[in-house]
């Protein structure tokens, strides 16, 4: 390989500076992903504080008020913190090694957008030990409660958004430039591997929506500290505004956080089915779709707030009809394993997890896009249990397949496999019993968001926290597999995966510093 | 190993089965007691088992792939990528599925928005945090406050049957009529929500949201707030009590009968010990939430009472803010809320409870006085 | 008829179905922009579409 012979008198610099002014993509995707493992585990422990406090009714562990900021928080930090850290981090590793590019296409700019974060999310977390409080609005902070009555640390929490926001816009930036521009001669549009294409139309909807979250949360600044009154009725304003301006970005948000999960599945699935993707061509037009009429449905999360027959009844039809492109990419990953050679190591297993639980987050999805019957689902537990299976066993669980995929390629050694699937396992069972309990008390009418229950909740809730305590700790036995799998073991081959195809698997484990300064051919095999 | 921790597992779920079998295994949404909130479960039902048979069918194809297709089990893989007709077969037909299914929710959907020609309009205003209802053409109003007492809710008390769904003054609405709800808010977004007659609605502060109901059986529903409204968003139950008309009737007479007695108790001469004693049952349940049932406040959204310069030095600026509320924070105007005795009786408790010992004594009296002027 | 053959690229994607043999035909394209432009167009429609729907059905 071209790239050897350059890591020899071209390695990294040694020490801190090597982190702090890296402009090197490998580099700057490791720092993500340790940046995003480290609010894995951070979001996490407060998701154990909310389930510690809800083991039994009464208020033992928490107050409500801190309670409130738990809730908030968790969420804030694993959406912002943990999962669109992880797969930028992901894209940064992988896009330029899929596509054959010596690297990211503006490597200082992508040096900087990491360089925000660590900022970003010691200032949210500043606002814990603030007076008054962490932000306590859930992490939908809904107007007037997160502007008129929110605590005074709103304004570091606004700043602290404003800061992701920019360091995603300009991390989309990089993607988008370095997609269209640096791709090998051989590899067109139709040959890039799934995991650029959803990539690539994430970081369209990253430049669509993250300003309107900038807006929004700079219009709450306005409230609270200029007189403006956007969202507040007394001066003119509208607090549902303030709903239709957060799930305009939020919805979008929504697709953020799975698209790059189901291109990290399509590269996973064909590898260990050794037969190729069904419907490739398909996945690429749904997920161009999705994106699009992913714009118009953002209402069907304010079903309840009074919109009008005729507003409720277009979001219901449109939300309807868009999991239609959504429940394809399930077909089509189901007909891949279908008559396939089929072996189910550590990334397969959490990619089979994947598959069965997301579609049962998009069942639940579907039963909440009934306008009617979302009058008793929303704002219960039975949405708390939808939009987990969607982004634990979805997003989280892609970024864990993708791991445990591109280890070896990261370290040039093998993982451990025996603990891997001890961890998948554990994971698995975890996540089920905190989770699948929720839709049951969902149901039967514990509104989500609360502190204490009545006492007909009370068994699957202490199930559920149970659950949650598996899950939780499993986790660390993820960071084991990654300590030891860095330290050494089992020299990994170049493909280390029999049915592994693309570029990536082309250069050698561990990829060297520089890869593909020239750019290379594209292998034999029918691609992709 | 692996099955090591899955036996432990089992092993912590059986040690808690004991206490988990006096279990209510409720699973599923109510069925309900209204026209309305029975299509609303036929709708849930009919969705989830639509969503359980296209389960079955594609878990099946993945089940028999993974036993069957396994490479140890010496399966080759075949190379097929694409086959257009069964992918538009498979998208077509979901296409055709959602469409059978918006036909019956539309049309539950536009029942549930026809508020027209109700019997009864209530107007459900939502509070930090507690419920005012006021029946508008009956010139009556009161709040429902959360009932369960602070012992049960910090595990000192054994905890009662309907815990954090029992209120002091249930709504009170007829069976057999049409009754439509008002919802707005006093400060921020809430949500009144009672799942037997799949009624949730956003009561939102400046805005006027409308429901309705019209309930076959008597009997006690229980609800929660369902949008997070601040600390004690989970302290805010919703009970309704439905009842026969003529007993409904009975109700407002009698209802109006008390409150004007309660009214006319500003008049007569209040004692030091009795306000105090009054003063502290309105303290603990207007009150507390915010300032605690020590005075001391959460530091800084919610000030300490105890040693305070308001409630130990200018008598005039303590009622003043008990009245008319604080803009722009949590304190909210009782002057609309609560009657001239209770109002007089917590100022005087504020003023002396907690070694606040001012040996202040608001008169009803003067209070009515003020609320007269407005 | 190019017109033709991107509006149908654009309507196969709005059901997420695309063979590969039209696939190829759409990627032979020079630029991408007829295809986002028609997407955004048809969106659109889409959705004025479903709101004609809609309020036909709330006037009954």
């Amino acid at each position: 390989m071209t790239s050897i012979s350059a890591t020899e008198h071209h390695g990294p610099e040694k020490g801190l500076m090597r982190w702090i002014l890296t402009t090197n993509h490998k580099d700057i995707g490791s720092m993500y992903l340790i940046f995003s493992l480290l609010m894995f585990f951070i979001g996490g422990s407060m998701a154990l504080i909310i389930r510690m406090e809800l083991v039994e009714p009464g208020l033992q562990v928490v107050q409500p008020e801190f309670f409130n900021q738990m809730t908030t928080m968790h969420g804030l930090i694993m959406v912002f913190g943990a999962v669109m850290p992880a797969f930028v981090g992901l894209a940064n590793w992988m896009v330029p090694m899929m596509i054959g590019a010596p690297d990211m296409a503006l490597p200082r700019l992508n040096n900087f957008s990491f360089w925000i974060l660590p900022f970003a999310f010691t200032m949210m977390l500043s606002s814990l030990f603030m007076d008054g409080g962490a932000p306590n609005f859930g992490w939908t902070f809904y107007a007037p409660l997160s502007t008129t009555y929110a605590p005074p640390s709103v304004t570091f929490f606004i700043f602290a958004m404003h800061m992701a926001g920019v360091s995603s816009i300009l991390g989309a930036i990089n993607i988008i430039v370095t997609v269209m521009n640096m791709r090998a001669p051989a590899m067109t549009y139709m040959k890039m591997p799934l995991f650029v294409w959803t990539w690539l139309i994430t970081a369209f909807l990253l430049i669509a929506v993250m300003p309107v979250l900038a807006g929004t949360v700079t219009m709450m600044l306005t409230d609270i500290h200029f007189g403006t009154s956007f969202f507040d009725a007394g001066g003119g304003g509208d607090p549902v505004l303030f709903q239709h301006l957060f799930w305009f970005f939020g919805h979008p948000e929504v697709y953020i956080m799975i698209l790059p999960a189901f291109g990290i599945i399509s590269q996973i699935v064909p590898t260990f089915s050794r037969k190729p993707l069904f419907g490739y061509p398909s996945m690429v037009y749904a997920t161009s779709s999705i994106a699009l009429l992913s714009f118009t449905v953002w209402a069907h999360h304010m079903f309840t707030v009074g919109l009008p027959l005729v507003g409720e009844l277009f979001f219901m039809y449109a939300t309807m009809l868009i999991s239609v492109p959504t429940g394809v990419k399930v077909f089509n990953w189901v007909a891949t394993m279908f008559r396939g050679s089929l072996t189910f190591e550590t990334p397969m297993l959490f990619a089979i997890a994947f598959i069965v639980l997301f579609t049962i987050g998009g069942f639940s999805g579907l039963m909440l896009a009934i306008s009617p019957a979302d009058f008793q689902y929303h704002d219960t537990y039975f949405v708390v249990a939808h939009f987990h299976y969607v982004l634990v066993p979805g997003a989280v669980f892609s970024i864990m397949a993708a791991t445990y995929y591109w280890l070896p390629k990261w370290t040039g050694y093998m993982y451990d496999e025996f603990l891997g699937k001890c961890h998948f396992w554990c994971s698995f069972i975890g996540l089920n019993l905190t989770f699948f309990p929720m839709h049951f008390v969902g149901l039967a009418g514990m509104p989500r968001r609360i502190p204490d229950y009545s006492l007909q909740f009370a068994d699957f809730n202490m199930i559920s926290s149970m659950g949650g305590f598996l899950f939780g700790f499993a986790q660390i036995l993820f960071v084991i597999v990654i300590v030891k799998c860095v330290q050494g073991g089992k020299k990994a081959k170049a493909v280390c995966w029999e049915g592994a195809k693309g570029l990536e698997w082309s250069v050698p484990s561990p990829a060297p510093y520089h890869t593909f300064e020239t750019p290379p051919n594209l292998p034999d095999e029918k691609y992709p | 190993m692996l099955a090591k921790i899955v036996a432990s597992v089992f092993l912590f779920v059986i040690t808690f089965l004991p206490r988990l079998s006096l279990a209510d295994w409720a699973v599923n949404m109510t069925e309900g007691v209204t026209d309305v909130s029975r299509s609303v479960y036929s709708l849930h039902m009919q969705i989830f088992w639509i969503c359980v048979a296209i389960a079955v069918v594609v878990f099946s194809v993945m089940l028999w792939s993974i036993i069957h297709h396994r490479k140890s089990a010496g399966a080759k893989a075949a190379q097929f990528h694409e086959n257009t007709t069964i992918e538009l077969l498979w998208t077509i037909i979901p296409i055709f599925i959602l469409i059978a299914m918006a036909v019956p929710a539309t049309a539950t959907l536009i029942d549930m928005y026809d508020t027209k020609e109700s019997d009864i309009d209530i107007q459900v205003t939502g509070y930090q945090w507690k419920w005012q209802y006021q029946y508008l053409s009956e010139d009556l109003a009161f709040f429902s406050n959360l009932a369960t007492p602070k012992e049960q809710i910090s595990n000192l008390a054994v905890k009662n049957a309907n815990y954090l769904l029992e209120v002091d003054e249930p709504l009170v609405i007829p069976i057999g009529k049409k009754v439509r709800f008002l919802l707005t808010s006093n400060d921020v977004i809430h949500s009144w929500w009672v799942p037997a007659f799949a009624v949730k609605k956003d009561a939102i502060p400046g805005f006027i949201n409308e429901a309705w109901t019209q309930v076959e059986e008597v009997g006690i529903y229980r609800g929660q707030c369902a949008e997070l409204c601040g600390k004690d968003h989970g302290f805010m139950p919703i009970v309704v009590k439905a009842v026969p008309y003529e007993d409904y009737l009975v109700w407002v007479s009698d209802k109006k009968t008390i409150i004007a007695e309660q009214e006319a108790a500003a008049a007569r001469v209040w004692t030091m010990a009795e306000l105090m004693e009054q003063g502290e049952k309105v303290y603990q349940t207007n009150c507390a939430a915010c300032h605690q049932p020590n005075g001391e406040g959460i530091s800084p959204a919610f000030p300490a009472l105890k040693g305070s310069v308001i409630a130990t030095q200018d008598q005039q600026a303590h009622i003043d803010i008990v009245l008319n509320g604080k803009a722009g924070t949590a304190m909210q105007a009782y002057a609309a809320q609560l009657n001239a005795v209770d109002l007089a009786a917590v100022i005087t408790y504020e003023r002396n409870a907690w070694g606040n010992n001012t040996g202040d004594l608001i008169a009803p009296q003067y209070i009515q006085s003020l609320l007269k002027d407005k | 008829m190019r017109l033709w053959q991107v509006i149908k690229a654009v309507l196969a994607a709005f059901i997420g179905v695309q063979s590969e043999k039209n696939r190829q035909l759409d990627f032979q394209a020079q630029t991408p922009l007829p295809y986002i432009i028609t997407g955004i167009i048809l969106v659109v429609l889409f959705v004025l579409c479903l709101v004609l729907i809609v309020n036909y059905l709330v006037a009954f």
